[in-house]
C-alpha cells in the first residue's frame, strides 16, 4: 500500500509540473523575476536614465528671486525626496535660456515683476516634462513667492531662515519599550505587508483549485472507481493532499531559485539597493535601512521559523478541506460554488492583514489573528509590527494544529462516502450521515 | 472461488439488494442480469471492495475482500472510467501500478493485448483521441493487464460494433480459458447466451432466477414453432394448446404453452403440401428476462 501511495503522489506531481500552463507560468516568472531584479539595466536599455541632470536656467527678471528659488527647491528635496538630481543656473535673458534647451533635461524658469501677483513665472520644456520635477518647480516658485512677500514685510534673514525652515518634530512615548524607529517600522509594514501576503494568498488559491480540480476530473471520468478499488479512500486522500503541498513547496523553492538567477545576473547574491532606487524613489533603501537600524531584520529572522510552521500547516489545512470538499462535488462547477467559502475566508484575512494598522491596539484584531486559516495571513504583520507577540503565535499554531486534527478525522468519513457519490441530491444530508456513520 | 453469500446492502431505507448468494469458480463464466436498477452495479461495487454490504459476506479464495484481494479482480465499470487526458501507455502504467503490477510487465502485457484488438499503433495516442469503440477496448486491456483471477465485466459491448464485438468475445473465451473467472452483466442477452454457463437475474435487488443455462431454459414449457409450409393461419389457430400464430416474412411463428403440444401441430403441417421448415425452439433468455423482470414489475 505505501508503494501505491507513494506511486499516486508521484503521479499527481507529475501531471501538474507536465501541464503546459506550469512551463509557460513559470518561464513567464522566470523572466518576471529575473527583470525585476535587473529592473534598472531594462530602463537604461531602453534609452533610460537614472543619473540623468536636469539643468534648470532661472531668468530672474526680478533680480531678486533666483537665491529663494534655489533655497527653497533644495529644501523642499531634501523633505519630499523625489530622487530628482538638477542643477539650477542663471541665465540673463530668455533668448540664451531658449537656445541651450536641446533635450527634455533641459528647463528655464523665467521669473517676472508681478503688480498684482508680486512675481509672475514662465516654465519653458523641450517637450513633457516629468511630473515630479514639474511639481516641485511649481511648488518652489509659490513657496519663494512667500518668502518675497515676507521679505517685503522686512524681517532679517536670519528669521526668514527660520521661518521656512522645517519644524522639528520630537516624539516622546510614556511607554519605555517605545521609539521611534519602531513608529516608522509599523509605517513601513503597511506598505510590505501586502507584498508578504499575496504570494502566500496566490499559492492557496492555486493549491484548493488544482487538488479540486484533480479529484474532480477522477470522479467525472468515474476513474475514481478503479483507483478505489485499488488503493483506500484514506490513501488516496492523503496521496492528493501531499503532492498538492509539494507542489506548492517545489514552486516556492523555484521561485527563490528564480530570484538567485536573477541576483546572480544582476552581478552577485548582494543586491544593491540603490541602483533600485530610481525607480522607488528611495523607498527600498529607506526599508531597508530602517529594517536594519531598529533590529527589526533580526525580529525577522528570528520569526521565520514561527511563521513558516503556521503558513505550512494553514496550507495543509486549505488542501485538507479542499479535498474534503472536492469529494463532495460531482463537477468543476459544482466544486468552484462550494470553494466560495474558502475564498470568503481567504480574502477576509488578506483584507485583515492590509488594514491591521487602523486595528492598532484593538483586542479584535488580536483575537481574529487566533483564528484558524486566517492566522497565518493575519499573525506575521501583526508579529512583525509587535501587535501580538511570540506566544499568541504560538497558540495561532496549536489552534490549526487542531483544526487539522479535527479536518482528518472527520473530513476522512466525508471523503470515503463523497468521492464515489455522483449525484447532487440531498448531498448535506448525506455527508451528515456519513459523519455520523463513522463515530458509530 | 468467488463467493456472495446473503449479501444485503440498504441505501438509507431502500433495499438495493437483497440476500442475494452465489459462487462462481475458476473459467466459469456467470451472467448476472437485471433491468436497470436491480442491483447489478451495487453487487460488482461490493465485490470490488467499493461499498461494505449491510449484511452477509463476500469472499475470494475464502479471503475477505480487501486491498490485496482486489489486486486479483478485474473490473470493467459500464461507464467508460479512462483517465482521458493521458496516453493509453500512461494510462495503462497508472492502473497497471495500482494492480501492484511492474512497469516492465505492464509494457510487455500491453503490447500483447494491443496487437489482440488490432491497435498496436495506438500506445501513445492520448485516450481522448480515440474512438469510443477503441477506448472501450483500452478500458477492457485496462481490466486485464494484471491477469486477474477474477474479471468483472459490466456492459463489455457498450459502444462496441459487431466487429469489435467479435473480437471481444474471443478475449473473453480466451481468458475463460486461462482459467479467469468472469462476471457478465450485459443487457444483450444474445450475448449473454453465447457464453454463460449459469446465470442469475435480478429484478429490483431481489433474485428471481438463478441456475445454469440450461437449468434455466428447462424451467419453461412454453414454445416456438417455426413453420415454412402451405399451412393456413385460422387452421393453426384452432388446434390444440396454440397461444398465438404470427406470420412474419415467410415464415409462421407459432407460441405454445406446453411443449407436448408440439405433436399435434407437427402432424397437421405434415400432412400440408411444401413443408420446408418446421422448427421447436425453446425460449430464448431475452424472452425469459422479458417475461420475468415484466411479470414481476406488473
Amino acid at each position: 500500500m505505501n508503494k501505491k501511495f507513494w506511486f499516486l503522489v508521484k503521479q499527481s506531481l507529475l501531471k501538474k509540473i507536465k501541464t503546459k500552463t506550469f512551463i509557460i507560468v513559470n518561464i513567464l516568472m522566470l523572466i518576471a523575476l529575473v527583470a525585476l531584479f535587473n529592473i534598472d539595466r531594462i530602463i537604461l536599455l531602453f534609452g533610460g536614465n537614472f543619473n540623468k541632470v536636469n539643468n534648470i536656467m532661472v531668468i530672474d527678471n526680478t533680480k531678486k528671486t533666483y537665491e529663494v528659488l534655489k533655497m527653497t527647491m533644495d529644501s523642499q528635496e531634501s523633505i519630499i525626496d523625489t530622487g530628482l538630481k538638477y542643477k539650477i543656473k542663471k541665465v540673463d535673458t530668455e533668448k540664451e535660456a531658449r537656445k541651450k534647451i536641446k533635450k527634455d533635461k533641459d528647463i528655464a524658469i523665467v521669473i517676472d515683476e508681478s503688480k498684482d501677483n508680486i512675481i509672475d513665472a514662465k516654465l519653458i520644456s523641450y517637450g513633457y516634462m516629468n511630473a515630479n520635477l514639474h511639481q516641485l518647480i511649481v511648488s518652489a516658485i509659490n513657496s519663494s513667492k512667500q518668502i518675497l512677500a515676507i521679505e517685503d514685510l522686512n524681517i532679517s534673514q536670519e528669521a526668514l531662515a527660520k521661518l521656512s525652515s522645517p519644524v522639528n518634530v520630537e516624539r516622546v512615548y510614556i511607554q519605555k519599550d517605545k521609539s521611534e524607529s519602531e513608529e516608522n517600522m509599523k509605517y513601513i509594514m503597511s506598505i510590505i505587508t501586502p507584498i508578504i501576503i499575496f504570494p502566500f494568498f496566490m499559492l492557496i488559491t492555486l493549491i484548493v483549485q488544482m487538488i479540486g480540480a484533480e479529484i474532480n476530473e477522477e470522479k467525472s471520468t468515474r476513474s475514481m472507481e478503479i483507483i478505489i478499488s485499488n488503493v483506500s479512500s484514506k490513501t488516496h486522500f492523503f496521496s492528493k493532499v501531499l503532492a498538492a503541498n509539494f507542489f506548492v513547496i517545489m514552486q516556492c523553492l523555484l521561485l527563490g531559485l528564480y530570484s538567485l538567477i536573477g541576483a546572480l545576473i544582476r552581478g552577485g547574491t548582494r543586491i544593491n539597493f540603490e541602483g533600485l532606487d530610481g525607480i522607488g524613489n528611495g523607498t527600498i533603501s529607506k526599508v531597508k535601512d530602517t529594517l536594519v537600524s531598529t533590529g527589526v531584520l533580526n525580529n525577522i529572522i528570528s520569526y521565520i521559523p514561527l511563521v513558516l510552521l503556521l503558513m505550512l500547516i494553514t496550507i495543509l489545512g486549505y488542501s485538507l478541506l479542499a479535498g474534503i470538499l472536492a469529494s463532495m462535488t460531482t463537477n468543476m462547477e459544482d466544486f468552484q460554488q462550494l470553494q466560495t467559502p474558502i475564498m470568503v475566508i481567504l480574502l477576509v484575512g488578506f483584507y485583515l492583514a492590509i488594514m491591521s494598522p487602523m486595528f492598532e491596539g484593538a483586542v479584535f484584531i488580536r483575537i481574529i489573528s487566533y483564528i484558524p486559516f486566517i492566522s497565518a495571513i493575519l499573525s506575521p504583520s501583526l508579529l512583525l509590527s509587535g501587535v501580538i507577540d511570540v506566544k499568541d503565535m504560538i497558540l495561532s499554531i496549536l489552534l490549526m494544529i487542531v483544526v487539522i486534527y479535527f479536518l482528518i478525522k472527520y473530513g476522512l468519513r466525508i471523503y470515503k462516502e463523497g468521492i464515489l457519490n455522483y449525484s447532487s441530491n440531498k448531498l448535506w444530508k448525506k455527508m451528515i450521515k456519513a459523519l455520523k456513520k463513522g463515530s458509530n | 472461488m468467488l463467493r456472495v453469500k446473503n449479501v444485503t446492502k440498504y441505501y438509507g431505507d431502500k433495499k438495493a439488494v437483497d440476500n442475494l448468494s452465489f459462487e462462481v469458480g475458476e473459467g466459469e463464466i456467470f451472467g448476472l442480469l437485471g433491468a436497470n436498477g436491480a442491483g447489478k452495479t451495487t453487487t460488482f461495487r461490493m465485490i470490488m471492495n467499493l461499498l461494505d454490504p449491510n449484511e452477509g459476506e463476500i469472499t475470494l479464495y475464502d479471503k475477505k475482500i480487501d486491498y490485496d484481494v482486489t489486486d486479483k479482480i478485474g473490473f470493467l465499470t459500464e461507464e467508460r472510467s479512462l483517465l482521458l487526458k493521458l496516453t493509453v501507455k500512461e494510462l495503462m502504467i497508472y492502473y497497471g501500478t495500482l494492480k501492484s503490477m511492474k512497469k516492465e510487465d505492464i509494457l510487455k502485457e500491453l503490447k500483447i493485448w494491443l496487437k489482440k484488438f488490432e491497435i498496436e499503433d495506438y500506445e501513445d495516442r492520448k485516450i481522448k483521441e480515440l474512438s469510443k469503440g477503441n477506448q472501450q477496448k483500452i478500458q477492457f486491456i485496462s481490466a486485464v493487464i494484471h491477469k486477474p483471477k477474477l474479471l468483472i465485466l459490466d456492459e463489455p459491448f457498450s459502444g462496441l460494433d459487431p466487429i469489435n464485438v467479435n473480437m471481444f468475445i474471443d478475449a473473453i473465451n480466451y481468458l475463460k480459458e486461462e482459467g479467469t473467472a468472469i462476471i457478465f452483466s450485459s443487457h444483450q442477452m444474445n450475448n449473454v447466451e453465447l457464453f454463460c454457463q449459469k446465470l442469475l437475474i435480478l429484478n429490483k435487488g431481489k433474485t428471481i432466477l438463478k441456475g445454469s443455462l440450461k437449468e434455466i431454459k428447462n424451467r419453461y414449457d412454453e414454445r416456438k414453432i417455426l413453420i415454412k409450409a402451405d399451412v393456413t393461419k385460422s387452421e393453426l389457430s384452432k388446434l390444440k394448446g396454440v397461444k398465438s400464430v404470427i406470420i412474419k416474412g415467410d415464415e409462421i411463428e407459432v407460441n405454445i404453452d406446453n411443449k407436448e403440444d408440439a405433436k399435434g401441430i407437427f402432424d397437421y403441417v405434415s400432412k400440408c403440401k411444401n413443408v420446408i421448415k418446421f422448427e421447436v425452439v425453446e425460449l430464448s433468455l431475452h424472452e425469459i428476462f422479458t417475461k420475468e423482470v415484466g411479470a414481476k414489475n406488473e
